[in-house]
């Protein structure tokens, strides 16, 4: 007899997102707070509801067995009826891989969950990996029969990526593009041919290493770095270029794999995340590559309604370190 | 033109509900409540049943203890109808006495001397129709309100003019002295003849007949 089984609307109880907040856990920002970002499509468009930093324990476990989970209760702007969580940890993983992930979890000598997906043809597949206890511990962090509930956890890397694959930036570049992520401890570096990711690779340079760069070699706090680097009396060029220019080099790479093996010239580079130092990263950028740096904000191109309408200057200030949180929310909005 | 780059690293069985009502709390609950609900229904169901039995063998055995009785009840009732019905019979024939005492002892005064009166009766009512056999409960009398009473008085008039005192006799019995008895007399055809029994030599001698019609005697 052949088995039998229910159909798909019957035993999966969510079928379609419409509204959702979407969390980074683990982000560990220089401000504070946990970025959280509520979007709810509306007659086909989607929209910005609500946007900040809650002041919530975002600390990642890090060993499994981590004591008992945080229960977290969302301000109620953000309580939509569903959440996406994306995770920032040193311990996940996104890359390329046409025989799956069991090697490198091997090595780490730990349980993984993974999900895996075809982003574009003739390419080896995307496999997203987080440890076991970091996704079990995340998805109880939002208690049943109150709002939001978790229908989502992603790695930070593929829910960042995920919101700017729908974003109108990458749209306006006719889906050919170079796009560069820049979180605390590293930079991810993603091509794009069609709208489809061609290529991902992880830089493990980030933000963090400049302002320790900068605090180390110009002799100031931690905390001066980011002033540094806004202030246009000093020139914090010599100091960061050592460290830019390896990425820019992976970025030319890429860019010369595109040309050669896809036959796809890029003109567009983007940036996201970026808080400070823009003009740096720009002028750089140009003199060695010959290209304009595009930096993209994560709230560009969205609809606001409610408490989103009129953010604090603040969270319209740090805007780019929400590009995780907004990505989670909206590459579940968009997967139909 | 995007390929979604979801990436869900989350289990089905992680998946909850933000609804306060929880199917999976909420589905086993009601079977629960359900199951214990129709539990308690049977159980009434069941009791209730027993009741009814057990009041049903009481009635019965109650029924069985007053049917002598109710048998008696019933013979006696019927006894009694019967006996009601024999004394409004006997009420009716009681009230449809038609007195002729008073008016037959004015009678003599009226009679020629003459005249000798051979019968003097009241003939009994033409037989009643037999009873119908397929009723069940036979009638205890005449089923007939009214019945027709007649008087009836034959005799012989032995004179010369004995036409005459049968004439006079038949008038008298239409004065009204005798009107709250005899409605109508008559002579009926034939009732007047020669009295051939005693030979040639009595040719004086008359029979005669008068019938008197006394009205009707209703029996209520």
């Amino acid at each position: 007899m052949p088995p039998v089984s229910l159909p798909d609307s019957l035993t999966k109880p969510f079928k379609a997102y419409s509204d959702i907040v979407g969390l980074e856990l683990g982000a560990g920002l220089e401000g504070g707070g946990v970025p959280a970002v509520r979007l709810r499509r509306n007659k086909g468009r989607t929209e910005l509801v609500a946007a900040g930093f809650l002041d919530l324990p975002g600390a990642l476990p890090m060993a499994p067995g981590g004591g008992d989970v945080p229960t977290w209760r969302l301000p109620s702007p953000f309580r939509a009826p569903h959440a996406a969580l994306a995770v920032r940890s040193p311990l996940a993983y996104l890359r390329h891989s046409a025989d799956g992930q069991a090697a490198a979890e091997e090595e780490r000598g730990m349980a993984y969950r993974h999900a895996a997906r075809q982003t574009a043809p003739e390419m080896p597949q995307l496999v997203a990996g987080l440890p076991e206890f970091q996704a079990a511990w995340a998805a109880r962090l939002l208690p049943e029969g109150h709002r939001p509930t978790v229908c989502s956890i992603q790695v930070a890397a593929a829910a960042a990526i995920g919101g700017f694959a729908a974003s109108p930036a990458l749209a306006r570049a006719q889906g050919h593009a170079v796009a560069l992520f820049v979180f605390s401890a590293s930079t991810s570096l993603v091509a794009f041919q069609d709208g489809r990711l061609v290529f991902y690779r992880e830089h493990a340079v980030g933000m963090d290493h400049l302002r320790d760069a900068i605090s180390s070699q110009m002799g100031i706090g931690p905390e001066l770095a980011d002033a540094v680097l806004e202030d246009t009396l000093i020139d914090p060029t010599p100091v960061i270029e050592p460290i830019l220019r390896p990425l820019y080099r992976q970025i030319e790479i890429s860019a010369d794999y595109l040309l050669r093996r896809r036959k796809c010239q890029v003109e567009h580079f983007f940036v996201n995340g970026l808080t400070v130092g823009c003009s740096h990263w720009s002028r750089l950028f140009t003199r060695m590559m010959g290209h304009a740096m595009t930096f993209c904000s994560p709230l560009e191109g969205l609809d606001r309604a409610g408490q989103a309408v009129r953010l604090p200057e603040e969270v319209e200030k740090r805007a780019p370190l929400l590009m995780t949180a907004l990505g989670a929310a909206r590459t579940v909005l968009e997967d139909v | 033109m995007n390929a979604s780059l979801h990436l869900n690293l989350l289990k089905d069985a992680e998946r909850f509900s933000s609804s306060p009502i929880r199917p999976r709390v909420m589905i086993p609950l009601l079977a629960i409540l359900s199951a214990a609900g129709l539990g308690v229904w049977w159980m009434l169901l069941t009791v209730r049943l027993g009741n009814a039995v057990h009041e049903k063998m009481v009635r019965e055995a109650s029924c069985a203890e007053l049917k002598p009785a109710l048998n008696q009840v019933l013979e006696l009732r019927a006894r009694e109808k019967e006996a009601y019905a024999a004394l409004a019979q006997l009420g009716f024939y009681r009230a449809s006495i038609i007195r002729f005492g008073d008016t037959l002892m004015r009678l003599p005064q009226h009679v020629p001397e003459s005249i000798q009166f051979t019968e003097l009766r009241v003939p009994p009512p033409p037989p009643m129709p037999p009873p119908d056999p397929t009723t069940k409960v036979q009638p205890l009398g005449p089923t007939n309100l009214v019945e027709a009473v007649t008087l009836r008085i034959a005799g012989r008039a032995s004179s010369s003019t004995s036409s005459e005192a049968v004439r006079s006799l038949l008038d008298a019995l239409r004065q009204p002295a005798y009107s709250n008895l005899i409605r109508k007399a008559e002579i009926p055809k034939g009732a007047f003849r020669q009295d051939s029994a005693r030979g040639p030599g009595s040719r004086e001698s008359i029979l005669f007949e008068i019938t008197c019609d006394c009205g009707e005697r209703r029996f209520k």
